[in-house]
Parts: structure tokens; C-alpha cells; sequence
């Protein structure tokens, strides 16, 4: 019924500084189903888009992957080539990053964007046929045709936002990996972006990995959701049993400092202290010097990351052995 | 509850254009000048002790206004009354005096803190300034402050540098700093939108006990509806340059009249899957504040637009039965 198209197997991604080494993903493993919205979700510096341009093997230096496997398709990247690496990228994996203005080359229309990424994988394509091809690409995402020669400066922040979507679908890609894809935008357009999405992924099936640190936006669209701290995995589960029990600590701190608008809402719980320095992280648990049930082993050996119920992974001793 | 003749601020009639700069060509080929209009006519009072939210999406005139209350911008055309004093009245000297009683923190603290002040100078800065306090009557004052905004160790913190320190606690170090004065307002501009959630959380609720234990008073200015509703007593919800409505949190987030105030709040995503947005969104974007619509600067994203409305410009009036409840809308009635 699942079929895998990503696998992490232990993956982790060291940051070497003057000051030390940062571990900025912290042997992470999880698997991405075909069609499903996996959210991933942390506070800033959790590691959550460290692991996002680890999969797309785009790590800024001196980050680098130190080891693990990510499998896509059967195939781990880490063994690909530069070359083979290149051809994988944008046909079958696209990114969607924040602001779409630094993404969007501001001397390319709209049109040349769409034919340039059609093009470089499929240099048969002729010029036309691409033309052609953006056209109906531009027209589903609710784009005006004419606007299809506009230069990026032309267009709002949601238009500009959904060409980068545009870009993502191109080449049909099985895996998408969108990082804080709503952060630039006001309320009422990532309304419209979150509709736009959640219709596209219906529609096409698609496999999305929603990177982000706002919960709101995870709960309206995401099927499965990962919650990220210190570069660790702390717990993983479908969208409802995670929302309404959360298995671990730090998640369920994590909800309940969430500003929620329904007035019923009592008031926001606050989580003492602040994320560790990664660069002397805590012994054990990452998360117990936050945490309100911390017990003795906590504070020395670290919880792996298992199935603690059926379809439900959580790192913390609370769930035994 | 407040005294409801205890005015702090009015904003009467604000209005600030900014002229659109053109490139030399264009300029003599176009007699015309242009214009933003960032602040196209508000009206609202502050109360004494209250907190007052100005809520909008970017382009909506709510930093602006925050800007020509502290005076930091001229008004086009407007008066601002604070605490009986029409600003406008004021010469620059009077103006400066004027702003120990009004302080702000913008949203970005690191970007408003010098990188080379140390923590306890930055924050004991505006004390030498006016000429309040220096040496250790200063040194005195500021841990003291440090202690209230829970910037602890304070003594060592003193001398760290803004590098030095964490999101959350620059942040704090901004409040403080705005506190050395002890003003009787606080205006905040997005304080915590820089914040992590669980940081944002513990910033919401330093700024309402600081209100309670310095007796003041905040315009709160924020795109986050949802974090509006932990500290506001009142808000005010703008769009292009004006309000469109208005009233205690309550009224306005129970009881939304406008077509715009209804579709912001059902577009912020709740967290909670179980209550996933169904309501359809407006269509479009915020129009430019360069050329605004006629009539209701709504009416082309607006769902329930009549003829009326792209010809009459709705005026800010109170909703029948609803005391204190204002709204700018033809059709509510």
C-alpha cells in the first residue's frame, strides 16, 4: 500500500568550526511514502532544513554528510556522482525554498525559467514545445497567460511563490522538498498558496516534504508529521495522534506553546530555557534539561528512536527499553 | 477596566503620503506626481493602560502609523494627541523631551542594538542621554532593570556584547532598554516575530506582567492575528492606509463584520487538523497603495461587493447594537 520513496538510514551531517564540530543532523532515520505530506517541523537551528539540503545534497561547506544512507528510488544519493547527482535534481527532486525572489533569476522571464529547467534534463525538447509546455503550466497554477513573459519583479510574492511550484512540477519530480515555502507571505496568500498546494498533491499524487516552524501550517496540510530538536528526531506519527497525543515532551510543549486564534483557548504554556548549544550539546537526552519528566537515565544515556506503538516513533525513555 | 475618557493617544484624521521617486526621464515626461498612500485617514484613541493592536497584512499602513505616532515621520495631514498634547504644536526640542514618555522595540533586535554597546550600556544609554543617571547610579539602575526582565545573571550579562547572547534574550534586552525611562507607552512592532515559538511564548507573557508592574501602555503592532489575542484588549484591523474595523478583541475576533477581518482571521492556519480551514479565500493580492481602488478599497477581492461599493468610500462606523464596535462596510447594517 506504501511504497517508499525516500529512505534515511542514519543520516547524520557534521558542521565543522573553529569552535568544534556541530552535528547538525544527528543519525536520523525515516521513511516518505509515495503521495503523502510529510511535515517537519523545529524551532530555527533544529536541523530541520540542514537535512532538507542533505537529501538534495546541496550542504553548504563545510557542512557535509558524514554518514547514513539516503535512499531515493532504491539508489543512495551519498554514492552518486556530481554528474549523476545533477540529472537527479530538478527531474526528480525539486526544492521550493523560502523567498522566492532570491530563487527566481531576475533577468529571466517567467517562460524562460520553466523552459531552461525543461530543457537542461530533456535537451530534445525544442524551444516550442517548452513554450508550450510552461503555457499549460502557468495556466494550472491560476497565472494569467500573458503574465507567462513577466519578469520576476513583476509579479506578487504568491505569484512568484507559485512559479517556484511550477518549477518543482516541471518534470513530473516524485519528491518534493519545501522549505518554509510560506514564510514570506502574508496570511491571506499563504491561505491561497496552502489550497494551491493541497490541490496539486491530490491531484497529482504528489510526495512533499513540508519543512517548517509553523505548526498551523503542518496541521492544515501535512498527512505525517516529524518533530526535529538538536538535530535528533524526538518523534514521528500521523497528523491526528500526534496533534491530539503527543508522545513526547518537547512536542507536546512544542503544541502547547502554539498561539491557537480560536478564543476558547486558555493561555499559551511556556517551555523553560532555550534549544542547547550544538556545539557542547547535553549528555543523553538532548532534550532533558527542558524537559518536565526527565528522569535519572535521561540525564546520561540517549533514547533511541523506535516504534513505540503501531505507526508511532518517539526517542524518549518514558515509552521503556 | 480602563477610564474610557482617558484618552493617551488620538489619532485623528492621519494621513501620510509618500512621494514616488521617479527616474529623470520619467519625470519630465510626467508632470504628474505620485504618491504612496501608506496612511490614508485614521482615526482611533488609545486608552490609558490599555493595549491596543493594529493588525494588517504588509502594505497596510500599520507600521507607518506606528512611526508617525512616536513622531519618527511627519504627517501629511492629521493631528496625533498625546496625553492632552497635540505633537504637531511641538518644536523638536519638545518632541525629543516628549519621547522619554514613549519608547519602542521593533521587530528585529538584533538589527537595533549597536554591535559593539555592551549589554548594560545599551540599555543604560538613554539614562546619560537625558541626563537621568551615569556611573553607578546607572550601573545601579540597569541591573536592576535586567532583574525585571528576567535578564539574568545580570551582572555578567552586563558585559556581553549583542553576538554574545541568545534571540530570546536580545530581545529582552530591547524591552529593557525601552523601560529605562520609564515611559507611560510602549510601541512594539512586530516585538516577536523574529522569535522562536517556545521564546515567543515566554516574550508574550514578559510584556504583560512589565505592563501590569510599570502601568503602561502598548500600541501592539502585528501581522499575527493569533498572537494579537494574548495581549490585546482592542484592535484595529487595516487595510490600504485604513481601518476597516474595529472594537474590543473580543467583538472583532466573535463577531467580525467585515468581509476582509472575516477572511484574515479564517486564513490563519489553526493548529489543530481536526479544524482545517473549508472557508474560501479571497481572490488576489493586496492592491498597490500607489493607485488604491475607489470606493471600498476592498471591493475587488471582496465577496459580497454591491455597486455601492466601488463607487462611495465606506466611512468607519459603529455596528448597530454593538457598542464600541466599529466597522468601514456598505452592507453591514
Amino acid at each position: 500500500m506504501s511504497e517508499p520513496v525516500l529512505q534515511l538510514h542514519n543520516l547524520s551531517v557534521d558542521y565543522p568550526t573553529r569552535v568544534g564540530v556541530v552535528r547538525g543532523v544527528d543519525n536520523v532515520s525515516m521513511t516518505v511514502n509515495r503521495g503523502e505530506v510529510l511535515g517537519l517541523v523545529g524551532e530555527s537551528g533544529c536541523g530541520k532544513s540542514t537535512l532538507g539540503a542533505a537529501i538534495m545534497r546541496l550542504l553548504r561547506p563545510p557542512g557535509k554528510i558524514v554518514g547514513g544512507e539516503i535512499v531515493f528510488n532504491g539508489q543512495d544519493l551519498i554514492k552518486l556522482d556530481k554528474e549523476a547527482m545533477r540529472h537527479l535534481r530538478g527531474a526528480h527532486i525539486s526544492m521550493i525554498f523560502q523567498d522566492p525572489m532570491t530563487c527566481l533569476n531576475p533577468l529571466q522571464r517567467v517562460s524562460d525559467h520553466v523552459v531552461e529547467t525543461i530543457q537542461t534534463h530533456h535537451p530534445e525538447v525544442k524551444k516550442e514545445e517548452a513554450r508550450e509546455q510552461a503555457a499549460k503550466l502557468i495556466d494550472r497554477l491560476g497565472i494569467r497567460a500573458e503574465r507567462i513573459d513577466d519578469y520576476p519583479h513583476q509579479l506578487s510574492g504568491g505569484m512568484r511563490q507559485r512559479v517556484m511550484i511550477g518549477l518543482a512540477l516541471a518534470l513530473n519530480a516524485d519528491l518534493i522538498i519545501a522549505d518554509e515555502p510560506t514564510t514570506s507571505l502574508d496570511v491571506i496568500v499563504e491561505a491561497q498558496f496552502l489550497d494551491q498546494l493541497r490541490d496539486l498533491q491530490r491531484q497529482f499524487n504528489l510526495t512533499i516534504i513540508l519543512i517548517t516552524h509553523n505548526i498551523g501550517v503542518v496541521a492544515e496540510l501535512a498527512d505525517r508529521v516529524a518533530v526535529m530538536y538538536a538535530g535528533k528526531l524526538m518523534e514521528l506519527a500521523d497528523v491526528f495522534p500526534l496533534f491530539d497525543d503527543p508522545l513526547h515532551p518537547y512536542t507536546r510543549g512544542l503544541l502547547n506553546s502554539v498561539p491557537n486564534i480560536n478564543l476558547t483557548e486558555d493561555n499559551l504554556q511556556i517551555m523553560s530555557g532555550s534549544p542547547p548549544d550544538l556545539i557542547d550539546p547535553p549528555p543523553g537526552c538532548k532534550f532533558h534539561p527542558r524537559c518536565p519528566n526527565a528522569m535519572e537515565r535521561c540525564k546520561t544515556q540517549e533514547p533511541p528512536f523506535k516504534e513505540v506503538q503501531p505507526g508511532r516513533w518517539a526517542a524518549c525513555w518514558l515509552y521503556g527499553e | 477596566m480602563p477610564d474610557t475618557s482617558d484618552n493617551l493617544i488620538q489619532v485623528q484624521g492621519l494621513k501620510k503620503w509618500f512621494p514616488v521617486q521617479k527616474g529623470f526621464i520619467e519625470r519630465l515626461v510626467t508632470r504628474q506626481r505620485q504618491f504612496v498612500h501608506a496612511v490614508d485617514g485614521v482615526d482611533f484613541n488609545i486608552r490609558r493602560g490599555e493595549v491596543f493592536g493594529l493588525a494588517g497584512e504588509s502594505g497596510s499602513g500599520k507600521t507607518t502609523t506606528g512611526r508617525l505616532i512616536l513622531h519618527l515621520v511627519e504627517p501629511t495631514e492629521g493631528n496625533i494627541i498625546f496625553d492632552g498634547v497635540d505633537m504637531s504644536t511641538l518644536s523638536n526640542e519638545e518632541i525629543r523631551r516628549m519621547r522619554q514618555r514613549m519608547q519602542v522595540i521593533f521587530q528585529d533586535p538584533f538589527a537595533s542594538m549597536n554591535p559593539r554597546m555592551k549589554t548594560g550600556d545599551a540599555i543604560g544609554h538613554s539614562l546619560e542621554i537625558f541626563g537621568v543617571a551615569k556611573g553607578e547610579e546607572k550601573r545601579r539602575r540597569v541591573l536592576e532593570m535586567m532583574e525585571h526582565v528576567e535578564l539574568t545573571p545580570a551582572h555578567v550579562l552586563y558585559d556581553k556584547f549583542p553576538h554574545q547572547l541568545s534571540g530570546g534574550q536580545r530581545q529582552r534586552v530591547v524591552i529593557a532598554r525601552a523601560l529605562m525611562l520609564h515611559p507611560d507607552m510602549i510601541v512594539a512592532d512586530e516585538p516577536i516575530a523574529m522569535a522562536d515559538v517556545s521564546v515567543r511564548a515566554m516574550l508574550l507573557e514578559l510584556m504583560v506582567q512589565l505592563k501590569r508592574e510599570f502601568n503602561l501602555t502598548y500600541l501592539f503592532i502585528t501581522h499575527d492575528l493569533a498572537t494579537a489575542k494574548y495581549i490585546c484588549d482592542r484592535i484595529a484591523i487595516m487595510y490600504l492606509g485604513l481601518i476597516c474595523e474595529m472594537g474590543t478583541l473580543e467583538q472583532v475576533y466573535r463577531n467580525p463584520q467585515h468581509p476582509y477581518t472575516q477572511a484574515l482571521l479564517a486564513a490563519v492556519p489553526v493548529p489543530d487538523p481536526h479544524a482545517r480551514r473549508t472557508a474560501p479565500m479571497p481572490k488576489g493580492e493586496i492592491p498597490s497603495p500607489i493607485t488604491p481602488p475607489p470606493g471600498c478599497r476592498f471591493h475587488p477581492r471582496c465577496p459580497i461587493a454591491q455597486e455601492i461599493c466601488s463607487q462611495e468610500s465606506p466611512l468607519l462606523q459603529s455596528v448597530p447594537g454593538d457598542e464600541g464596535h466599529l466597522v468601514a462596510c456598505h452592507l453591514v447594517k
